[in-house]
């Protein structure tokens, strides 16, 4: 008769655990998400949102609407200059993904975009003395800022890039590779750890 | 009574927005003062409900386990990176959070009369365990776990976990050497 005995006990438990598992259920978003950034990349990939209309200024000076990029693969980064930690790190990884890119391809199929969150001090002078380090072509590879705050806080917003000032001159931010298709639609984001892995993918859609 | 309101006192002020703004904005105040400060207000309600409702007290918690269950449901899930977040952006996640710990506050003083000695410790052994392990994540993990939180923030978390499980560590060698009933007065003979 111990069941008996037990048996409130045995469904409180029960409900209990089922309220728990319920609950770590929707927090995960299903068990696939664990920090708001898996989380954040998961629902990008779903919804593929479509890059804004934005203007960019490069390190060359030149003004350019990212639509003007359409027809082309963008792979994108968002960075700044005066970043000593994790954006060096990010942009010596889009180098090696660059210098994978067949040359037939780069400029005609494919463009890298680094986009600076910080146009106050990343004006073009200091966009291509950063460009200088990574020796690489202005025109296949452009870092840019955008001048617009609205327009910068929209692209940020829809492609879920965060960066919180941290007061003192830097910024708390998210690292990712963006995939952005000839469309102007975001088709995939990366771990900027995994070099092998984007540069696989980025062949595949230009050989594709 | 008394207890009861301050209890409610304290929850209403910890839900205060400038004290919720405040607690939140720094990642380890709100993980190890604003969260066990909500249990603590239910922990003070506690005696007030047992007497307002003693029959679902008794027949639902009879023997302690399932409040020690509902406790241990709650620390964990306040433990992935992911609820935090949302409790800064989620109005929802936020009242949920509030309502999670003062439940958990509840159903530990409930448990806390009812259970058996080997209970009581298997529980805070178990929270210890959880906690070194969080220690672990938060100290050594590069990657910024929080999108709210600074990594210096967690680092700090991170130690806070450390500091409290070398608690509960020294509560249990304490408690082979010290048998706390030498202490007590013998004034039931």
């Amino acid at each position: 008769m111990t069941m008996k005995k037990y048996r409130h006990q045995i469904i409180s438990i029960s409900v209990i655990l089922l309220f728990g598992l319920i609950l770590f259920y929707i927090g995960t978003d299903g068990f696939t998400a664990f920090t708001e950034e898996t989380a954040r990349t998961n629902k990008l990939m779903k919804e593929q949102p479509q890059v804004p209309e934005v203007v960019l200024e490069d390190s060359t000076g030149r003004e350019f609407s990212f639509s003007e990029l359409n027809g082309k693969y963008v792979f994108m980064t968002f960075f700044y200059t005066s970043c000593s930690t994790v954006c060096p790190q990010l942009e010596m990884n889009v180098k090696e993904v660059y210098d994978q890119v067949p040359e037939d391809y780069l400029g005609e199929d494919i463009v890298f975009l680094s986009v600076s969150f910080d146009p106050e001090r990343d004006t073009p002078e200091v966009l291509d003395r950063y460009r200088k380090y990574f020796e690489t072509d202005a025109d296949n590879w452009r870092m840019a800022r955008v001048n617009d705050r609205v327009e910068l806080d929209t692209l940020m917003d829809n492609l879920g890039v965060i960066a919180i000032p941290d007061g003192d001159g830097d910024f708390a931010h998210n690292v990712a590779f963006y995939l952005i298709n000839p469309d102007g639609y975001l088709t995939d984001v990366m771990d900027f750890e995994e070099i092998d892995f984007a540069t696989d993918k980025v062949l595949k859609v230009l050989e594709g | 009574m008394k207890q009861a309101i301050y209890g409610l006192i304290l929850l209403a002020f910890l839900a205060l927005p400038p004290a919720r703004e405040l607690a939140e904005s720094i990642m380890s105040i709100h993980m190890h003062m604003q969260m066990p400060l909500i249990a603590v207000s239910g922990f003070l309600l506690t005696p007030f409900l047992q007497k307002t409702f003693p029959n679902f007290f008794a027949k639902w918690n009879e023997k302690g386990l399932p409040g020690f269950v509902l406790v241990l449901v709650v620390i964990l899930y306040w433990m992935i990176p992911k609820a935090m977040d949302d409790a800064l952006v989620s109005g929802f996640v936020e009242f949920m959070k509030f309502l999670s710990w003062w439940l958990m506050g509840v159903a530990l003083r409930d448990s806390w009369g009812k259970a058996s000695h080997f209970m009581k410790n298997a529980l805070v052994f178990t929270i210890g365990i959880i906690y070194i392990i969080m220690a672990g994540v938060y100290i050594f993990v590069d990657d910024q776990l929080c999108n709210n939180y600074l990594l210096v923030d967690q680092r700090t978390l991170g130690w806070g976990f450390l500091l409290i499980a070398l608690c509960i560590i020294l509560y249990f060698v304490q408690a082979l050497f010290i048998n706390p009933e030498d202490y007590e007065e013998a004034s039931e003979n």
